[in-house]
């Protein structure tokens, strides 16, 4: 065995005694006030029990002390994060969508703006070609732009259903976007997209049509 | 050509007012303000086909510089490399490190840094360009969840002398939020893109990539 290999085996066999004596998530350490470190490691520990991510946490509070917020309001923005992840991945859950991805832009959505259950009615309208994820991405983004909750879930789950390509959905807070840059209100542009897309439903070998909503999910 | 816009348009390009917020003279102003920054060029980057090649290159040539250079220093080199333990320690030390990792933390199985799925590295990037309209501005920096929020990691370059600064950076798929940081102090939102609460009482942007399909937004 070569001197390398051996520091290697010697390393191995401190680091969880090292790691022990720390106690705050190496992400954190450096950046963050010790206390602050520990409160969100706890909330690290308990996220992977329960399955969440746990980058979101870890983002937040690097965002907090990075922009100068005291410590008692990274620490509730902090778990609002948290709070947010469970919520999505519990009703992600009840509708077959578990991946970290799914969960994280749920999570992202709801802060944009959507509920538990905007989420949840996205979610089961998902499909194969129109991942759950992807979905979520969307809408959280034409939330942010200011379009109104229910016309987001709207014109995504129009879209879907419409069996347009993937790239459809991607596009749409472009098109909102510009819409709204040639004076329409996000609401109004957002109505005129769905019902383009409501207009596109059909049956056939691409339109899955009206109502039939998700054939891959009970 | 230089122009100079309104204090209060200036605030507008930050994200600090809205449009309808700006008394009635100045809103053509603003919106030529506005329409001038929808127009620069926001397209995704693209590098031409041989630029992987020249970096490869550039790669393997730095390797080989580091052989030759390890070749150079035999002594050392024999030192890092010689059988030092016999085989029958490595096992015994291996065993040791297993069974300390399982005795030392019975709760390892929920570290996060362990088991957090999600902070895998994406394996796919687009890059995006930034811009901020910012001409009294002496620094222009980007932080956002792609660098930890770290507001000294991704500096923008002025362009020009329009006040107009730009990054270009490769994002991998998901969800990213920042803000500009203008001289070291100012949070700023990116004015062409869309916000969300931070949770500490201002707004970030949202830059939103998708696999395969590039900019969400």
């Amino acid at each position: 065995m070569t001197r390398p290999a051996s520091l290697l085996a010697l390393a191995m066999l401190l680091a969880p005694h090292l790691a022990g004596q720390g106690r705050a998530d190496a992400r954190l350490a450096g950046r963050v006030p010790a206390s602050l470190a520990a409160a969100v490691t706890a909330l690290l520990d308990s996220a992977a029990l329960h399955g969440l991510p746990g980058a979101p946490l870890v983002d937040k509070a690097l965002e907090g002390v990075a922009k100068g917020a005291p410590t008692d309001r990274i620490l509730v923005a902090v778990r609002t994060v948290f709070d947010q992840l469970d919520a999505v991945a519990t009703v992600l859950a009840e509708t077959g969508n578990a991946g970290a991805d799914a969960v994280e832009a749920g999570s992202f959505a709801m802060a944009a703006g959507l509920t538990t259950s905007d989420i949840g009615e996205i979610a089961r309208t998902a499909d194969r070609s129109h991942p759950a994820a992807t979905a979520l991405l969307v809408a959280g983004t034409l939330a942010a732009l200011g379009v109104p909750r229910a016309e987001t879930v709207a014109l995504v789950r129009a879209t879907i259903r419409s069996g347009r390509p993937v790239g459809d959905l991607v596009s749409l807070p472009g098109q909102v976007q510009a819409a709204m840059a040639g004076g329409s209100p996000p609401a109004a542009a957002a109505a005129g997209l769905a019902r383009a897309a409501e207009a596109h439903l059909a049956p056939g070998p691409r339109g899955r049509g009206r109502g039939q909503g998700n054939p891959h999910k009970p | 050509m230089s122009r100079e816009f309104h204090p209060l348009v200036k605030q507008l390009l930050d994200g600090e007012r809205t449009l309808s917020s700006l008394p009635p003279e100045l809103q053509a102003e603003a919106e030529e303000a506005v329409r001038l920054l929808g127009a620069m060029d926001r397209r995704d980057v693209t590098f031409s086909s041989g630029l992987e090649a020249r970096v490869m290159q550039e790669v393997r040539q730095h390797a080989a510089a580091r052989r030759v250079r390890a070749n150079t220093d035999p002594v050392l080199w024999r030192w890092l490399t010689a059988p030092s333990v016999p085989p029958w320690v490595v096992g015994a030390v291996a065993a040791a490190a297993i069974i300390a990792l399982v005795i030392w933390r019975p709760g390892s199985a929920n570290d996060p840094v362990a088991v957090a799925p999600a902070t895998a590295v994406a394996p796919e990037s687009v890059f995006v360009k930034f811009i901020l309209f910012a001409a009294a501005a002496k620094r222009v920096t980007l932080a956002g969840t792609f660098n930890r929020w770290d507001a000294g990691a991704t500096p923008l370059a002025r362009a020009g002398d329009e006040g107009v600064w730009t990054v270009t950076l490769g994002l991998p798929v998901g969800q990213h939020q920042y803000a500009f940081v203008v001289d070291g102090q100012r949070w700023v939102v990116d004015p062409a893109a869309p916000t969300v609460d931070d949770g500490f009482g201002r707004k970030n942007s949202v830059v939103s990539v998708s696999l395969g399909l590039g900019r969400v937004m």
